[in-house]
């Protein structure tokens, strides 16, 4: 009855220990191995030419250098870098911004919660078609304002090489940005009220409660926000398979865009996962960078 | 004092945001009613007359009935087979002790940081193998695996089953139960709630999925809405923005739908990643 004290007594035959790997059959088999799986074979498949109807062929590191020999993959890290420099920012100020001022009692607060979350349900093609529409140089509903309220000719949008990924980037975080919301406000909600009600007694106002309280309590959320905002940018590919598809002249190719086309337009099956292994590194090092960061201004209690 | 007076600018600025966010999805169902000649016009107006009659051409143009059934039945499957295999790991997880447990936990969920491109094609190689190219169960079987919001639902139930006391198993097992009818009629029922909410989650990002379909499935009596909707945007309608946007209408009913009866499960799952996260 003393062999190991964790294990209750009826889980003690041989079945009964067994038992625990059958809930877990479903996921293992698929999380963990075919996953696991795939992720090495992925890393072999780089080194080889393969176009999915003949046998793969080893080409040693021929693929890395292609890819870092030509000018469009330089291009492509470029506009990927470009577009999770000002999309992950943006994200988070404007949902963290949009959490402090959802985050009070209010009449009908609930509604413009409900409101601010809605394009997050629906799916990005469907907000994709709508925006495109709406980014239309001529008959397009943003640049009528542009015009009417500011007496701006607006750009040409999708259409041109500077304006296209800006674009999408704002089309991106208007989708998300009530998602990355809620969680802000998850963890507003978590901060104990006594914090607050002290520094008001402590004579601090609203700002000094923000800066010295409430960011500082905040901080674990904001980090949580910040990784997988950015883990999620870098895997940019329903907004220019259905807007651009990486046009105008590749101004909107991305790296997930990119590994897409060389898989499943051109069946470069090799190249392609080589070029996946430079986003996963990637992905890799910036987690990391965050995870080394965090030190500095996260905060935990 | 400052309360009164800053109200009336809050709600201001509340509303403001609020057509923001709404005001894409009017105009899309607004211009699903115009006919292409009101479309084309500066500056944007309203249709001169409303034509009802978009939708009835969208779905005889394109079988966007089929697309709706197709994207129902791989959702409901899709989401069934993730509570399911993450309901039974996040049970083994919270309630019960073998090697490795620690270590299987942590590799379920770095699993959720890797790009999907990563695995992508090792894993259309494993499909195609399979012979599952261009059917439903393409979608479906690798949700019953784990796959998509697998690690995600066992991170969420093995929270929602840690917090079940001990007591009511312990009831069960000395009644004689097994641990699988524990599971089964204790624990599943006890934590109706967390699989609501990852049924409701799982569901979404399935309804919503493209790049599954787009790679899985080419016959269009395959297709889902999402695909549908694309093709359609990018294919022959490409002039008829009336119709397209009489399509993307179709295409996110059901999901809001889905949205306002089940709206406290969605903000229910999102928060938990960001307090524990």
């Amino acid at each position: 009855m003393n062999s190991k004290p964790n294990i209750p007594p009826y889980e003690r035959s041989g079945f009964r220990r067994a038992q625990p790997y059958l809930y877990l059959l479903p996921v293992l088999i698929g999380v963990v191995v075919v996953t696991g799986g795939a992720i090495v074979a992925a890393f072999l498949l780089g080194f080889t030419d393969w176009d999915l109807v003949r046998p793969p062929v080893w080409v040693g590191f021929a693929n890395f250098q292609a890819m870092f020999r030509s000018e469009q993959f330089y291009q492509v890290l470029g506009n990927t870098f470009y577009f999770v420099g000002i999309t992950a920012p943006l994200m988070v100020v404007c949902s963290l911004g949009l959490a402090l001022l959802v985050n009070r009692k209010l009449r009908g607060i609930t509604f413009f919660r409900t409101i601010y979350f809605f394009p997050v349900v629906t799916s990005m093609i469907a907000v994709a078609v709508v925006w495109g529409w709406l980014y239309n140089p001529e008959f397009g509903f943003i640049n009528y304002l542009l015009r009417e309220w500011f007496g701006i000719q607006g750009p040409g949008w999708l259409l041109s090489t500077s304006w296209a990924l800006p674009a999408i980037s704002l089309m991106t975080v208007w989708k998300g940005v009530g998602y990355n919301m809620l969680i802000f406000l998850a963890g507003l909600q978590s901060i104990p009220d006594q914090l607050h009600e002290s520094a008001l007694i402590d004579g601090a106002g609203g700002a000094r409660r923000l800066f010295s309280i409430t960011l500082p309590m905040l901080s674990p959320t904001t980090f949580f926000v910040v990784v997988i905002t950015l883990i999620g940018s870098f895997q940019l590919f329903e907004q220019t398979y259905t807007l651009t598809q990486g046009g105008p002249a590749n101004s909107t190719l991305t790296l997930s865009y990119h590994i897409y086309q060389n898989a499943f337009q051109y069946f470069r099956m090799g190249y392609a996962t080589a070029m996946a292994y430079v986003l996963f590194a990637i992905t890799l090092v910036v987690t990391i960078v965050q995870f080394r960061m965090q030190k500095r201004w996260v905060y935990y209690q | 004092m400052t309360n009164r007076l800053q109200s009336p600018l809050l709600y201001l600025l509340l509303l403001g945001i609020g057509v923001a966010m709404i005001g894409p999805f009017l105009w899309m169902i607004i211009t699903s009613l115009s006919s292409p000649a009101d479309l084309y016009h500066y500056p944007p107006q309203l249709p001169a007359t409303w034509h009802p009659e978009n939708y009835a051409e969208v779905f005889s143009r394109f079988p966007f009935g089929t697309f709706t059934f197709n994207s129902l039945k791989i959702a409901v499957l899709a989401s069934l087979g993730t509570v399911a295999s993450a309901s039974l790991a996040g049970y083994a997880f919270a309630r019960m002790e073998f090697r490795g447990k620690n270590a299987l936990y942590w590799v379920i969920l770095a699993t959720m940081m890797i790009p999907f491109q990563v695995t992508m094609i090792p894993l259309f190689f494993v499909i195609k193998t399979l012979g599952l190219i261009d059917t439903h169960a393409a979608l479906i079987l690798p949700a019953w695996f784990g796959f998509g919001m697998g690690a995600f639902g066992v991170f969420l139930l093995r929270q929602f089953f840690a917090t079940v006391p001990k007591e009511l198993e312990e009831a069960a097992l000395l009644d004689g139960a097994g641990r699988f009818r524990i599971y089964w009629q204790v624990m599943l029922p006890l934590a109706r709630p967390a699989l609501a909410t990852l049924a409701v989650l799982a569901f979404m990002a399935n309804w919503n999925d493209l790049l599954g379909p787009v790679i899985y499935l080419s016959s269009t009596e395959k297709m889902t809405l999402t695909v549908g909707l694309a093709a359609l945007q990018g294919g022959e309608l490409t002039a008829r923005i009336d119709l397209v946007m009489a399509g993307a209408v179709v295409s996110i009913i059901p999901i809001v739908l889905l949205f306002v009866v089940a709206q406290k499960f969605f903000v229910k799952g999102i928060g938990v990643g960001g307090v524990k996260g």
